[in-house]
C-alpha cells in the first residue's frame, strides 16, 4: 500500500519533471487570464446570441424555443429592419469613396515632400478622438445658425436659406456620413501609406527605364501592390457600420423618423430601449451575416487571399 | 519617389494644406465656440471670438458632476491599461513558446479578432450581469481588460528579443516570470509604449458599453456625461463645446505625445494580422 502510494508519487514526480509537461502547464497559465477574457466576452457572446435569437426571452421567466419567428417577424414585418438595413449598406457603400480620397492623400504625403509628417499628423489627429465628442462638434457645425457649414454656403451664395442637414430626411444621412468619414480618413491614409511603403522601388525604376508614364504605373504597379491594404481599408469601412453607434447616437439618434437608423442602433433600441433581447440578437445574427458576407466579397475583389490571416 | 519638379512640389503642398484646413476646421470651430461669451447662435456667426474667456470650463467643472466623470474614467482607464500590459505581455510570451495547438491557438485568437465587440453587446450584458459586475468598474472594464492587436504587438517585440538572451537568463535561473519582467519587458519599451496608448485610448472613448451596463450617474465615464449633458441642454450653451474640448484633450495630448507607437499598434494590428 505504501509502496504503492510512494509509486504514485514518485510517477507524478517525473511527470511534473517532464520539461515539455512543464512548459505546457506554464502557457496554460500564461494564456489563460487572456483566453478567459475572449471567451467571456468574444465566443460565448457569440453562441448566446445566435441561441437567444431563436428563442423567446424574458427577464423573469425560462427561455422557450421560438424557432424563427424572430427572423420571420424581421423580415416579414420590420420596416425600420428593412430601413436600417438600406441605411446601413449606404453608409458602407460611402466607404469606398473615402478610401479614394485617402489613395489621394497618401500618395501626396508619401513623398520626400518637406512637411509630410505634419500633414499626415493633421489628417490622423481626428482617428483617436472620443466618437461621442466628435459627434457633438458635427451636429454643432451642421447647425443652422451657428455652424459653420450653413454660414459658408450663405457667404458664398449656395443657398439663400439654411438647410437643416440633420433634421432633413433627404441631409441626415449623407451629413452623418461626412462626419463619418472625417473621423476616419486618416485611419484609412495610414493603412495605405503602410502598404504603399512596402512596395519595392525596384518596380518603378524598372518602369521608368522601360519609358511606362507615371499614370501607367500607378495603374499597372501602385494599385495592384495595395491590394491588401486596399482589402483592410475595405474591412475597416465595413466594421465601422457597427462602430458608429456613437456618432449616430449623438448627432441623430437614428432620426428624423427612421432616416439615419443603422442596424446597430435599431439592435440597441430593440434590447435596451424595449428589452427585445431575442429580436436583438436575430438583428444582431444578421448583421453579422452581413459584415461576413461583405468582407468575403471584398476579399474576393481583393483578388483571393489579401490579407491573409495565415501570415505571422 | 522619383524627384519632382519644383512647381508639382507647390501643387502638393497646396493641395495638402486645403485638405489639413478642411480636417481642422471642426477642431477650431469647437474650440472657438467654447471660449465664446455672448450668445452662441447669434447670425451670423463671429469667425474670431469676441473678447474671448474660460467661463464656459468653470461651468463644466461645477455645475455637473465632471470630476465624478472624469475619476470613473480614470479608474476604468487605468485598470484597463495596467491590465492590457500584464495580461498581453503574458500571453504574448506564451506565444512565443512552442506547444502543442499552438496553430489553433493562433488562429482562435484570429478570428477572435474579427467579431466586433458591438456584435455581442446583448449576450455580454446578460454575461456581466450574471457575475454581477453591471454598475462596476470591473464591468466596465471587462470587455477591453486584453486585446488582441496588443498581445500581437508584444509578441513580434518578443521575438525580435535574442533567443541566447532569454537562455542565457533561464541558465542563470531567473524564473519564468523575471524572465519577462527583467529581460523581455525593458527590451520591448516601444511594445509596452504601444500597448499602453492603445489601451487608454480604446478604454477612454468607449461608449456603447458603458451605456449598456451603468444604471446610475454615479458610475458615468465622460462620454456619457457629454451625451447626458447633450440631452439636458440641448446644444444650447458654450459649456457643452467646452465639455468636449476637455474630453479630447488628454486624448489629443496622448496621441501627439506617443504618435509613432500609436499607428504602429494600429498597423502592425492591420498589416501582419
Amino acid at each position: 500500500m505504501m509502496q504503492a502510494a510512494g509509486q504514485v508519487s514518485g510517477e507524478r514526480g517525473a511527470w511534473w519533471r517532464k520539461k515539455r509537461t512543464r512548459e505546457l502547464v506554464l502557457v496554460t497559465c500564461l494564456l489563460l487570464p487572456s483566453l478567459a477574457i475572449f471567451f467571456l466576452y468574444r465566443v460565448l457572446p457569440l453562441g448566446w446570441n445566435l441561441l437567444l435569437s431563436v428563442q423567446y426571452w424574458s427577464p423573469l421567466k425560462p427561455p422557450r424555443w421560438a424557432g424563427l419567428d424572430h427572423y420571420e417577424e424581421m423580415l416579414l414585418y420590420d420596416d425600420v429592419f428593412w430601413q436600417s438595413l438600406k441605411n446601413t449598406l449606404i453608409f458602407i457603400g460611402a466607404s469606398p469613396f473615402a478610401i479614394a480620397l485617402a489613395l489621394g492623400i497618401a500618395l501626396l504625403v508619401n513623398s520626400d515632400l518637406k512637411g509630410a509628417a505634419v500633414y499626415r499628423s493633421i489628417v490622423f489627429l481626428s482617428y483617436p478622438l472620443m466618437t461621442v465628442a466628435v459627434g457633438i462638434i458635427w451636429r454643432w457645425m451642421y447647425d443652422e445658425r451657428g455652424g459653420i457649414i450653413n454660414f459658408a454656403l450663405r457667404e458664398i451664395g449656395l443657398v439663400a436659406k439654411p438647410i437643416p442637414f440633420l433634421q432633413s430626411f433627404d441631409w441626415a444621412l449623407p451629413s452623418v456620413i461626412v462626419a463619418e468619414i472625417w473621423q476616419v480618413l486618416g485611419f484609412y491614409m495610414i493603412i495605405i501609406l503602410t502598404g504603399l511603403q512596402s512596395i519595392p522601388q525596384h518596380l518603378y525604376e524598372a518602369a521608368s527605364i522601360d519609358g511606362a508614364p507615371r499614370l501607367a504605373q500607378f495603374w499597372r504597379i501602385t494599385l495592384p501592390m495595395l491590394r491588401p491594404s486596399l482589402f483592410l481599408c475595405a474591412v475597416v469601412g465595413i466594421l465601422n457600420s457597427f462602430t458608429s453607434f456613437d456618432l449616430i447616437y449623438v448627432m441623430t439618434n437614428g432620426g428624423p423618423g427612421h432616416a439615419t437608423e443603422l442596424l446597430i442602433t435599431h439592435i440597441y433600441k430593440s434590447g435596451f430601449g424595449q428589452t427585445k433581447f431575442d429580436y436583438a440578437a436575430a438583428l444582431t445574427v444578421v448583421q453579422f451575416i452581413l459584415l461576413l458576407a461583405l468582407t468575403y466579397l471584398a476579399n474576393r475583389a481583393a483578388g483571393g487571399n489579401a490579407g491573409s490571416l495565415e501570415r505571422q | 519617389m522619383i524627384p519632382m519638379r519644383r512647381h508639382s512640389q507647390y501643387m502638393r503642398h497646396a493641395a495638402l494644406v486645403g485638405v489639413s484646413a478642411i480636417m481642422l476646421l471642426p477642431f477650431y470651430w469647437v474650440l472657438k465656440t467654447a471660449v465664446t461669451n455672448e450668445n452662441i447662435y447669434a447670425y451670423p456667426p463671429r469667425l474670431l471670438p469676441e473678447s474671448p474667456h474660460l467661463f464656459n470650463f468653470v461651468d463644466v467643472w461645477y455645475f455637473i458632476p465632471f470630476p465624478r466623470y472624469l475619476l470613473n474614467s480614470l479608474v476604468v482607464s487605468v485598470l484597463v491599461v495596467a491590465s492590457n500590459v500584464v495580461f498581453n505581455a503574458m500571453a504574448a510570451y506564451a506565444l512565443t513558446k512552442n506547444f502543442p495547438g499552438k496553430r489553433a491557438m493562433l488562429l482562435l485568437f484570429l478570428s477572435c479578432m474579427l467579431i466586433p465587440f458591438q456584435a455581442t453587446i446583448i449576450p455580454a450584458y446578460l454575461i456581466t450581469s450574471k457575475l454581477g459586475l453591471l454598475n462596476s468598474y470591473l464591468g466596465l472594464a471587462f470587455p477591453l481588460l486584453s486585446t488582441i492587436v496588443c498581445i500581437f504587438v508584444f509578441k513580434a517585440a518578443f521575438e525580435a528579443v535574442p533567443q541566447s538572451l532569454v537562455d542565457a537568463a533561464r541558465i542563470d535561473g531567473l524564473s519564468e516570470g523575471r524572465i519577462i519582467l527583467r529581460v523581455l519587458m525593458p527590451l520591448s519599451t516601444a511594445a509596452v509604449a504601444t500597448n499602453v496608448v492603445l489601451a487608454f485610448i480604446w478604454s477612454w472613448n468607449a461608449f456603447l458599453w458603458p451605456l449598456i451596463i451603468t444604471r446610475e450617474p454615479t458610475m458615468q465615464t465622460l462620454p456619457l456625461g457629454l451625451a447626458r449633458f447633450l440631452s439636458y441642454m440641448e446644444d444650447t450653451t458654450g459649456a457643452l463645446y467646452a465639455f468636449a474640448v476637455m474630453v479630447l484633450a488628454p486624448s489629443i495630448f496622448v496621441f501627439l505625445m506617443a504618435q509613432k507607437e500609436f499607428i504602429r499598434g494600429l498597423t502592425s494590428g492591420a498589416t501582419k494580422g
